[in-house]
């Protein structure tokens, strides 16, 4: 009995440390309201180049040739879709590295660090507060662009859609971990997330269909879950293709989710102990 | 001479026709007071800081200051922390622009002629990180030297003779990163004499080192002072090294000038008869209350808390009155509340007491490291 | 403990000032060193400094790979209908240079007042006699030297995976160009560094300012693409203008999209932006030793 009640309010302090870290990030992005707005509207500047160029190189809205390779004519629909399910990987990435690199600096993490609970929770809290963000801004630029670009879709591909951008999280995650790790070790974090940026925007298919890319390029490409998440999301999206016909996607989408999660849980761990001994954590 | 004539020339001009190192006059600065940018910055309060003048949503960190120092002095600005002292540097180096008032460094005004002011001063700021610490002691220097217009022959016998000064010579080509928090100091007070200036400004210079490199240091500038002739400004809150160090202090608390004068003169403003100091553990709050009313001739009964933690003890100052006197009730009164008494002193002033004579504001928790 | 035995005298001070040739020297020295100074705190990032080698190429494959999928090749009939080319490898490469430049102005000019405030070590060069424009000019000089690098770098990539036909007797002018674009691009270059110093969130000014004008630029469209209104905010920055103008250059069957003397222009914009610049920066030193806000970040 007593073990039992004592599980029971070890589970309800976890959630609670969930709760107040995502509640702390909340009102952190809350009280930076020009960061809020920047993220919700400016990287819609940063795909607009790809459509005027589309325009000029085209001459119409539609392209056949585009459609041999990416199998929609719409290549309007195929960069919002691209810039918007990336736009997660900038935030969540750099978010979650910069949240903890903030707390290093602002000397708070030993504090985070000491406190008696299991560290990967204030993590998650730090998660679940960036994909809910996240989450807000990806909806107001894809909202900006149906009505500046004319882009349409259906309600009903929302649910689906959302599921996938959970999968897609969920591997966010787990990179995320990588990171925080190693960016306890190694001061430059920013680096590490920016080179990763790099890797994702070549390798995926962000702004181009993945059958562009040289076959080795392809493979590596392949070990990426915002490529299939894009794949998924752009066949329901655009050609109307039901999520049971995505199977083989959606399993890769899983196995690598729950391989980079393992992994991050795990590097976490033990750069931390690594940390503690060599007492480097607030040295940043 | 018309009147208006020998007013100008008295601001510049002292007694023996002589021009001041540095000179203020009516130096005011106001800074608006920060308010928590964010949505929800309006529901936080800020915590007043009780040592400033605030009005209005204004903080006067400096006001109508008067101060004249003469070539050669080394003159300590003591104050407690927020008192100004930081800003009144700030105000010299032509680091701020004040809002009233006149700078005068070296004979150059600091708004017109602020670049002969620069070139006429060199500046430590104690306990930051004002060095490049992915650069070399020695090109941190040479960077520098550029900045301060030297030319590069001149500059690297110039670095290499500081180097040497500050027995660096050997880790000069080792990234600062890699030094010590009092080599790094080191390596600053060499980069304020790089131009080889006549005025030093060392604000807190001895902030954060241990107290064999403060020994060090302090002596390094009471040796600019007496041997390269250097008016030296110094700012600190730890007395005894105002004490020391200074030809003359400046008591400085909530940005004004209180007293000016020869650390010894200013000692003689409290008789020697007329102190009690006793260390005390964990005194219960009222007991400051509780002293003062039992001895109504006293002038400043103040609680000074210790950290105990650390060895330092709290104190209890009683100025004014016979002190003598006193003794037996204050050890009643603290014995009554059953409070552990670790010393007591009666007589030998320092600054400190007659900084707490002078404003009733204590100066500092503790004294030098 | 009183001494009466110093010479109460003021010592004089040597210190080039005014328009004088050592003071220029002086400055012009402390602009170099504060670029030699750039190159060695970059060297002691090596990761970032390679990273940022390679990123034009990153940047660029984006609007190449495409560009290629959109027409399905490397000519397109339309862009030749518009500006009489239809080879799009070399209009994105020309293109693309200029977005790096901007990147320069912004990021590394716009940054580097703020990158010493980072440092700590803003302080310290305020008390100095030397002009705070040295540390963005010297930034200029470092950050163009670094982006010309990477350039090179892109130049090579693509001549080797997708062939690049320009025509190289045009590179004198076209390098005028490009030089005249510089000058007005660092004019602007100072005006974000000044902004930045007063801003906190100055990053989200730099990128603003990048992206507005990487879609003003023609870096894979011609101009005639953008509203009218676009195209006319275009002529204020000067990268428009120099593209279309090395296009003209370097680019076979180009026929510019905008006529006008690209010299006059981007020479004028060049004094404009530069006396503004400095005039700006002139004002934010003021404010924010006014306000006391140098060490905040
Ligand atoms: N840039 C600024 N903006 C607003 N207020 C300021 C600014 N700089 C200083 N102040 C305020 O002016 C007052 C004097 O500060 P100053 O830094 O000069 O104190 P100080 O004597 O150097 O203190 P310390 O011993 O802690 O260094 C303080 O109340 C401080 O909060
Ligand atoms: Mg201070």
């Amino acid at each position: 009995m007593m073990q039992s009640a004592y599980e029971q309010s070890s589970v309800r302090s976890n959630f609670f440390v969930v709760w107040n870290e995502f509640v702390k990030n909340m009102k952190f992005l809350m009280a930076y309201p020009i960061i809020f707005v920047f993220w919700a509207v400016f990287p819609i500047f940063w795909f607009i180049p790809f459509i005027l160029q589309g325009q000029a190189f085209v001459g119409g809205l539609e392209s056949a040739s585009f459609a041999q390779i990416a199998g929609t004519e719409d290549y309007i629909s195929f960069i919002v879709i691209g810039a918007v399910l990336n736009s997660y990987v900038n935030t969540l990435l750099y978010g979650m590295g910069e949240s903890i690199r903030r707390e290093a600096v602002q000397g708070t993490l030993d504090y985070v660090f000491a406190a008696p609970c299991n560290k990967a929770y204030v993590l998650i809290g730090k998660a679940l507060s960036e994909s809910v963000s996240s989450t807000i801004f990806a909806v107001s630029q894809l909202t900006i662009s149906v009505l500046l670009f004319g882009v349409t879709f259906t309600l009903e591909v929302m649910f689906p859609v959302f599921f996938i951008v959970i999968l897609l999280i969920l591997g966010l995650y787990g990179l995320s971990l990588v990171l925080a790790a190693v960016s306890l070790m190694y001061k430059q974090s920013h680096d590490v997330s920016e080179t990763i940026g790099y890797f994702f925007y070549i390798f995926s298919p962000v702004r181009y269909p993945i059958e562009s890319l040289p076959s080795w390029a392809q493979i590596i490409g392949k070990l990426i879950p915002l490529t299939y998440a894009l794949i998924i999301v752009r066949s329901i999206m655009l050609l109307g293709t039901s999520l049971t016909e995505m199977y083989w996607e959606i399993f890769a989408l899983l196995i690598i989710d729950a391989v980079l999660i393992a992994a991050g849980f795990y590097m976490f761990n033990w750069m931390e102990e690594k940390t503690k001994r060599s007492g480097t954590i607030s040295h940043h | 001479m018309s009147l208006k004539m020998c007013v100008m020339l008295s601001l510049v001009v002292n007694k023996s026709g002589e021009v001041f190192s540095i000179q203020t006059v009516n130096l005011t600065k106001r800074f608006a007071k920060k308010r928590h940018r964010g949505v929800f910055g309006f529901l936080r309060r800020n915590q007043l800081d009780r040592d400033v003048i605030e009005k209005n949503g204004v903080t006067v960190a400096l006001n109508k200051v008067n101060i004249k120092i003469c070539p050669g002095e080394l003159f300590g600005l003591l104050g407690p922390n927020g008192s100004g002292k930081t800003t009144m540097i700030k105000c010299l180096s032509t680091i701020l622009i004040p809002d009233e008032g006149t700078v005068r460094v070296n004979g150059f005004d600091a708004q017109k002629e602020t670049s002969m002011v620069r070139a006429s001063l060199g500046m430590v700021v104690g306990g930051e990180r004002t060095l490049y610490w992915k650069l070399t002691a020695r090109d941190n220097l040479m960077y520098f030297a550029s900045l301060y217009k030297m030319q590069r022959a001149h500059a690297k016998r110039r670095v290499d003779e500081l180097l040497e000064m500050f027995h660096l010579s050997d880790r000069a080509d080792e990234r600062l990163e890699d030094y010590s928090t009092g080599m790094r100091q080191k390596v600053t007070i060499a980069r304020a004499l790089l131009h080889d200036p006549p005025i030093l400004l060392l604000d807190e210079p001895t902030l954060g080192l241990d107290p064999g490199f403060s020994r060090q240091i302090r002596r390094q500038i009471r040796e600019l002072s007496e041997k390269h002739g250097k008016t030296v400004l110094l700012t600190t809150h730890y007395m005894d090294e105002a004490d020391q160090l200074c030809d003359r202090v400046a008591f400085i608390n909530s940005g004004n000038i209180v007293a000016v004068d020869t650390p010894n003169r200013l000692k003689a403003r409290v008789k020697e008869k007329e102190i009690v100091e006793v260390t005390v553990y964990s005194p219960p709050a009222d007991i400051e209350e509780r002293i003062r009313s039992l001895l109504p001739d006293a002038e400043v009964v103040k609680l000074i808390l210790g950290d105990e933690d650390k060895g330092n003890p709290s104190r209890i100052k009683i100025i004014g009155g016979a002190a003598e006197e006193h003794v037996g009730t204050v050890i009643d009164a603290l014995r009554q509340k059953n409070v552990r008494i670790g010393s007591l002193n009666v007589g030998v002033p320092t600054l400190e007491d007659v900084f707490i004579k002078l404003t009733g504001a204590k100066l500092t928790e503790g004294g030098m490291q | 403990m009183e001494k009466n035995n110093k010479d109460y005298r003021l010592r004089e001070v040597k210190c080039p000032s005014g328009f004088t040739w050592a003071n220029v020297k002086a400055e012009l020295r402390a602009i170099w060193e504060a670029n030699v100074k750039a190159w060695k705190i970059d060297f002691a990032y090596p990761v970032s400094f390679v990273r940022q080698l390679i990123s034009p190429v990153v940047f660029m494959i984006p609007y190449l790979l495409y560009g290629l999928v959109l027409i399905g090749g490397t000519y397109s009939e339309n862009l030749a209908q518009l500006v009489g080319t239809g080879d799009v490898v070399a209009f994105i490469f020309t293109g693309y240079i200029m977005m790096g430049f901007i990147g320069t102005a912004v990021w590394a000019m716009g940054f580097s007042m703020r990158r010493e405030q980072w440092f700590g070590t803003l302080e310290a060069i305020y008390v100095t006699p030397a002009s705070r424009l040295g540390q963005v000019l010297g930034m200029a000089l470092h950050s163009t030297v670094h982006q010309g690098m990477g350039t090179l770098i892109q130049a090579v990539f693509i001549y080797v995976t997708f062939g690049l036909g320009l025509n190289m007797s045009g590179i004198l002018p076209a390098l005028l160009i490009f030089a005249l674009m510089l000058f007005a691009l660092y004019g602007f270059g100072i005006v974000i560094a000044a902004v930045s110093m007063i801003l906190k969130e100055g990053w989200i000014v730099s990128d603003s300012f990048y992206s507005i004008m990487t879609i003003l630029s023609p870096v894979a469209y011609p101009l005639t693409v953008l509203p009218t209104l676009a195209q006319q905010a275009s002529a204020i920055f000067p990268t428009a203008p120099a593209l279309i103008g090395m296009r003209t250059f370097l680019i076979y069957d180009y026929v510019p999209e905008v006529v006008g003397n690209v010299f006059l222009h981007l020479l004028a914009l060049g004094i404009v932006w530069i006396v503004f610049g400095v005039f700006v920066f002139h004002l934010t030193d003021k404010y924010v030793r006014k306000k006391g806000i140098l060490k905040k970040y």
